[in-house]
């Protein structure tokens, strides 16, 4: 293949340069070796003195983790954690809620008593029969029939 | 001897074992890899042979710190390190900034009795002064593709960039590499072949 181009080497030409590149190699001197070696030695020391060596870190780091565990955290593990803490949530919400809406369908079925009704006139408004109709009001029965 | 014992394990292997207090590892992988790294550290930093000892020996000690959380199959050893390399030099050249092409050797002239041995190497130093005046990154991807010898893919990797980016940086490099050559054909020894 003629070259096409005087300002530019060929691929081939430039393949040429890089061989030579990769034969050109760099051999690191005994001193950077050694201090290679050393550096190497140092860590590997330096990780044999200290905890974290351990082969099985996992353990280590669960340990630590329970240590840690602070006053709440036990409370709420000792609860069930939150699937449990979110159910007592939801019914501590539905308390207030009641207590300051004050829902009508409520009221109509506890008769008056549960939210607003007069404690003190309870007794008036409901007499012994209503609850406990069949062993109180058998007579009124009776007395129709005779 | 456990040197040979160990001579057919991967990288990887080496690096595991000396994370798990081997003795014999860190000696075998160093001989495997400092001269490789020590080469590309000194091509980048412009031949500048006393500063890329400092990058390998910087490099290597990166290596053995990770060496307990390597995980194996992830990454090969060589294209971390030529990553690390890689980013300590472009931080050294952005401290000097300017790269003196000057202070690269002129190769010396040739004598009979040795033309091809210095062909060979006077083709090494045009090629080093070339590269020098490439951009960085056009640089660091030339070296790796051509010199280094590692695939698009793995270089995609070390410079963290896409292989179309890559692809695009050794095309660019390449031809301005061809261009900056061209001049020195004839006293490199083309004239004769």
């Amino acid at each position: 293949m003629a070259k096409t181009d005087k300002n530019m080497l060929d691929d081939h030409e430039l393949e040429a340069f890089f061989n030579a590149a990769r034969n050109d190699t760099a051999t690191p001197s005994d001193a950077l070796m050694a201090a290679i070696l050393d550096d190497a030695a140092t860590e590997q020391a330096g990780r044999d003195a200290s905890p974290s060596s351990l082969k099985d870190k996992s353990l280590v780091q669960g340990k630590d983790r329970r240590q840690r565990r602070g006053f709440w955290a036990d409370l709420r593990a000792s609860m069930g954690g939150w699937p449990a803490l979110a159910g007592m949530a939801t019914a501590t919400i539905a308390g207030v809620w009641i207590g300051f809406v004050s829902p009508a369908q409520l009221e109509a079925m506890s008769g008056g008593l549960v939210l607003s009704g007069d404690y003190s006139t309870s007794a008036q408004t409901y007499v012994l029969e209503d609850f406990a109709p069949s062993y109180l009001g058998t007579d009124v029965f009776m007395e129709d029939e005779g | 001897m456990a040197l040979d014992a160990y001579a057919d394990a991967s990288d990887d292997a080496l690096l595991v074992l000396y994370g798990n207090g081997d003795p014999v590892a860190a000696e075998l992988l160093t001989r495997r890899l400092a001269p490789r790294i020590l080469g590309f550290a000194a091509r980048l930093l412009g031949g500048d042979r006393a500063e890329a000892e400092d990058v390998t020996q910087e490099a290597m000690l990166r290596l053995w710190k990770i060496a307990p959380d390597w995980r194996t199959g992830e990454a090969k050893v060589s294209t971390w390190l030529f990553r690390v390399v890689s980013n300590l030099c472009t931080d050294r050249l952005r401290k000097r900034r300017t790269v003196d092409i000057d202070a690269i050797e002129e190769p010396e002239d040739d004598t009979p009795a040795a033309v091809d041995r210095m062909i060979q190497a006077d083709r090494a130093a045009a090629l080093q002064a070339a590269l020098s005046s490439l951009p960085e990154r056009q640089r660091i991807a030339v070296t790796l593709r051509h010199i280094e010898g590692e695939t698009n893919p793995d270089i995609a990797q070390i410079m963290d960039i896409s292989v179309e980016a890559v692809e695009s940086l050794t095309a660019r490099g390449k031809r301005a590499l061809a261009q900056a050559l061209a001049g020195q054909r004839e006293e490199l020894g083309y004239g004769k072949d």
